[in-house]
């Protein structure tokens, strides 16, 4: 069995394919695996001169089998798939002369399509598309499954994802990693060896891009990380070209010793990649042959990750940023029920600027659909913030819908001491991999003493185990109770802590701010017992970064325990501040009008302030700010006020909104019902910068954007027009071939919403083609599209 | 004041007017967080051409019908294809400031354009002098999407180049280039030197657009 020997023994793969078939004829563009088919004998021949070579795993020529790549007229992907796999088996009948037991690997390349957010293919299509290969991969007789050349952290999580639950075999990963140690997404070597390792890839490791000179300091990097056997498979050196023809120089000889120096530093599976030959292979085998693989070794790290980078816990702590969560917010629970999805994300930019290494992510309403939501606020989080999140729910169907989707390996809060919930969480960790936060809790409630919550956590360490799960995947919470009802509730926390690092030597979180429940002043309370708890062992602290106290405390605990060397992260944060003054409040020179005209944001929140003293909110907004949004627009209609000045006097005057807003709000007053306007990007289209500048213009003249986002269909366009009865659309597109999109979405809106008018705008529009769709009205500019906007609710 | 500030500020459309200092540092900012985020990638290859007839230009697997491409590279016999991008952290920038800072967005949206044409420009310079030494001399780069030369072309350029593994450039369904900060040309080489130095900006027939290049 090829599990047995693997990490035990040295195991070699093949070489390059492509270049190959280049030399054989194949053309630039043209797809190989057609090969497989047509020039059957030629795919054979090259198989078995590896085989002959000493390969012991040999990868079919798949690459790009996948319904996504791979679009031929003649041949079907299964038929494609099962000649691969045919001809490699062929070849091991004819190239094997000693006997030795070989393998054939289905060999799975990317689908050459980014995945969302970055590009347009959504994560369940790429799941499906890996999904079908896998599937006819293994029923062709596969032995494993190869997934290689992979430069997205997502993709390679759909296609493990899709070979784990689809079929039985072994599977290997490797990525393209470049000299600065990246994927090509950007994502760096401990972010993927975490991801990889907890969805329980069987073999993982580095291909393409490099030669294998360049990949010594990236292997390094992984065996630093990593704790399943190592594949190494480099690039006969570095691409070079002559005659524009791509061609790459390390002869056999040179490539054979920086194997062996591969194999040496602790690879378990080595082979060649793009430019190797059956020659380079030859070599390796030979001068490789009698060494012994270094056995793959347990790291005890605790990390999480995002598709850029990991988080380890258990040295410096880390912050959890607390702030996505409804539980006492009343704006964030209307924002959830709004769906009003940039307030959210917003909450998540915030804490990420003031220093979160974490965040946490609750949406837990009584009311709303929490696994979709959770869903979606995990993947637009995702695409505007590359810091590893916190799956927070009690909802087990949120919790697994959020996991799935996670680009990463996420934090997951939470599991606790009960029987039943360790048997309904568990499980997803396994699948799925995550570190999991531990609850110091049982059927018995929570201990009171620091010992009871110690023994939970035994037990909570001890039923994961049973699931392959490590303890370095278990991070326990030993839950901190309030001192003004629990007078000894933080002394047992602290003890509680210490106990639990020094006995398992897990990491820890706590969410801090419930000590001081009940108290005045609670920010004294929480920033000293923050530092008691960092001190005790804390690795983790769930906290709102937002808190200066809190921050204080961090910076500083950091700053003494030398976290932060020459206490660069503290000069940086306090560098300019003198001790005892705060830091000085924004002069108010300004009118309000002159600052939303200056486009400054901090001077116009002032300036609202220091005019709600005196004057009612609604003289504010028709005496003051929509004059100066007048004068704006009319400068930018004129050609004197230019776009980057026509939006910052839009965000200026948005925050002047929300503070007017928030006293309306404090007096029990509202801005008087709105006109609601659906703006969207249309279907194929993934531009939405022209569709955002009209959105923040229309939102500062009172309407109600209902945003519905970019690459829209158009019914969903046309459903919510209905369902919310829409006077009026914005559609916008860059593209000639996406203004397509744009006439069927008018066309169904005439159809379905007559009465409803449409506007549109964008890059390849001009009056001609606007009328030539269909379309009531062409934005020329942002502003033109404002005052379409008032005349459709003026004529009401 | 450098030449791609001047040309960022002129995709921001100000055209011959003059810059305000609140934008002006604002420019300069997005230039700042750019340089941390661009990676700035290329690929390319040569391919000999062909034309069978006037309008028509078979570039390898690529057989085109454009009458502004074949003026460009009439004369040449081979010429290069190119794929570049500035990878994936800068629409990831301008996904983060999309949420309350438009004028952010549309400045770093600029100022990413213009140093992607900066790039392409200094990778041209040394292009260039590769080609001197083996005889040729580059036309212009041109890209689908400029005059009649149509961006369906894009998919087969991104396999010819196999872009996506290489540099991590992609297509979506709707033919855009992702990451967006992306470009693919065709740069003719000719054995004799032409005044041919039309670039694509003045090539364009909408002449009233307020981003064109005086």
């Amino acid at each position: 069995m090829l599990l047995e020997r693997l990490g035990k023994e040295l195991l070699y793969f093949d070489g390059g394919m492509g270049t190959l078939l280049q030399s054989k004829g194949l053309q630039p563009g043209e797809l190989p695996e057609v090969w497989n088919l047509e020039h059957a004998e030629e795919i054979v021949d090259i198989h078995k001169s590896y085989f002959e070579a000493g390969s012991d795993i040999v990868l079919s020529n798949t690459f790009g089998a996948n319904a996504i790549k791979f679009h031929d007229s003649k041949y079907g992907l299964k038929e494609i798939v099962t000649a691969g796999i045919q001809n490699a088996k062929k070849a091991a009948e004819l190239g094997v002369h000693d006997g030795r037991t070989t393998y054939v690997a289905l060999d799975v390349g990317p689908t050459g399509k980014l995945l969302k957010p970055m590009g347009d293919l959504s994560f369940e299509d790429a799941y499906e598309a890996f999904k079908e290969t896998m599937i006819y991969g293994e029923e062709a007789g596969a032995d494993l499954i190869h997934i290689e050349t992979m430069s997205d952290s997502y993709e390679v999580k759909a296609a493990v994802l899709a070979a784990k639950e689809n079929t039985s075999l072994p599977v290997f990963a490797t990525m393209i990693f470049d000299e600065k140690g990246k994927l090509l997404t950007g994502g760096d070597v401990p972010a993927v060896i975490a991801m990889l390792e907890g969805l329980r890839v069987d073999a993982l490791g580095i291909n393409c891009g490099m030669g294998p000179e360049q990949m010594l300091p990236i292997l390094e990097d992984i065996l630093k990380y990593a704790s399943v056997p190592i594949i190494v498979k480099p690039n006969a050196g570095l691409p070079k070209q002559r005659d524009g023809e791509v061609y790459y120089d390390v002869e056999p000889e040179q490539f054979a010793g920086y194997m062996a120096k591969i194999v040496e530093m602790g690879a378990h599976v080595i082979g060649g990649c793009c430019g190797t030959t059956p020659a380079h292979i030859q070599k390796m085998v030979e001068t490789t042959r009698e060494m012994s693989v270094k056995p793959a070794t347990k790291k005890d790290i605790t990390m999480v990750s995002s598709y850029g980078h990991a988080v380890i816990l258990g040295g410096k702590p880390m912050i959890i940023g607390e702030r996505i969560n409804p539980t006492g917010k009343k704006k964030f629970k209307q924002a959830l029920k709004d769906h009003d999805m940039d307030y959210i994300l917003k909450e998540g930019i915030t804490q990420q600027d003031k220093g979160a290494h974490i965040l946490d992510v609750n949406v837990g309403l009584p009311d709303i659909d929490e696994p979709a939501m959770m869903k979606e606020v995990i993947m637009e989080l995702q695409s505007v913030s590359s810091l590893p999140l916190q799956i927070d729910t009690v909802d087990i169907t949120a919790m697994e819908a959020a996991m799935r989707i996670y680009n990463g390996k996420p934090m997951v809060n939470s599991v606790n001491g009960k029987q039943e919930n360790m048997d309904a969480v568990f499980p997803l960790i396994k699948r799925y991999g995550g570190v999991v936060i531990g609850l110091t809790i049982d059927e018995d409630g929570i201990p009171a003493t620091a010992d009871g919550r110690v023994r939970v956590a035994g037990k909570i360490i001890e039923e994961a185990k049973k699931y392959g799960i490590d303890k370095k995947d278990i991070v326990i919470d030993v839950l901190a109770m309030t001192i003004s009802s629990e007078p000894e509730g933080a002394k047992v926390t602290l003890e509680a802590l210490k106990k639990v690092r020094e006995i398992y030597g897990v990491c820890t979180v706590l969410g801090v701010s419930n000590i001081s429940f009940g108290l005045p002043y609670r920010p004294a309370v929480n920033s000293n017992f923050y530092t008691m708890a960092m001190q005790n062992g804390l690795s983790a602290g769930i906290i709102n970064p937002s808190s200066e106290d809190m921050m204080r405390s961090y910076y500083s605990f950091c700053a003494l325990m030398n976290y932060d060397k020459n206490c660069e992260e503290y000069i940086r944060v306090y560098g300019s501040q003198k001790a005892g003054t705060p830091a000085p409040a924004a002069k108010a020179e300004l009118t309000l009008k002159e600052a939303i005209e200056k486009g400054l944001k901090e001077e116009a929140h002032h300036a609202t302030g220091e005019l709600l003293k005196e004057q009612a909110p609604l003289e504010i907004i028709n005496e003051h700010l929509i004059p100066a949004l007048d004068t704006v627009g009319k400068g930018f209609e004129k050609g004197t006020v230019f776009l980057p000045q026509l939006l910052m006097s839009a965000d200026a005057a948005k925050i002047a909104f929300a503070v007017i807003k928030d006293v309306l709000a404090q007096e029990g007053g509202e801005v008087q019902a709105k006109n609601k306007v659906i703006l969207a990007t249309v279907k194929g289209d993934i531009h939405d910068i022209g569709k955002n500048i009209v959105k923040v213009l229309l939102e500062n003249y009172s309407f109600d954007v209902i945003d519905l986002g970019k690459d829209v269909p158009p019914e969903v366009i046309v459903d919510t027009a209905v369902e919310q009865d829409i006077r009026l659309v914005g559609l916008s597109a860059l593209m000639t071939t996406t203004v397509v999109s744009m006439e069927e979405t008018i066309k169904l809106l005439r159809e379905r919403k007559p009465e409803c008018k449409v506007m549109v705008g964008g890059a390849v529009l001009n009056q001609d083609y606007a009328d030539m769709i269909g379309a009531d009205f062409y934005g020329k500019d942002a502003m033109q599209s404002v005052y379409y906007a008032q005349r459709v609710f003026e004529e009401e | 004041m450098d030449a791609r500030t001047k040309e960022a500020i002129r995709y921001l459309g100000y055209g011959r007017h003059a810059v305000d200092d609140h934008t002006l540092k604002l420019v300069e900012s997005c230039f700042e967080e750019l340089s941390q985020a661009a990676c700035g990638r290329i690929v390319y290859r040569i391919f000999e051409l062909e034309f069978p007839e006037s309008g028509r230009i078979l570039l390898g697997n690529l057989d085109i019908h454009s009458k502004n491409l074949y003026k460009n590279l009439t004369g040449c016999k081979k010429a290069v294809l190119l794929g570049a991008t500035l990878g994936p952290k800068v629409d990831l920038l301008l996904r983060k400031y999309s949420i309350g800072d438009m004028a952010r967005v549309v400045t770093l949206q600029a100022c990413a354009a213009a140093m992607l044409e900066e790039y392409l420009d200094e990778w041209q310079t040394a292009l260039e002098a590769d080609m001197k030494k083996e005889g040729y001399y580059i036309r212009p780069r041109f890209s689908p999407g400029y005059g009649d030369f149509d961006i369906a072309h894009q998919d087969m350029i991104l396999r010819m180049l196999d872009t996506a593994k290489k540099i991590g450039l992609t297509l979506t369904g709707g033919n855009m280039l992702t990451p967006s900060k992306s470009v693919t040309a065709v740069i003719g080489l000719s054995e004799t030197e032409t005044s041919c130095h039309i670039k694509g900006c003045e090539v364009c027939q909408k002449k009233d657009c307020a981003y064109r290049r005086s």
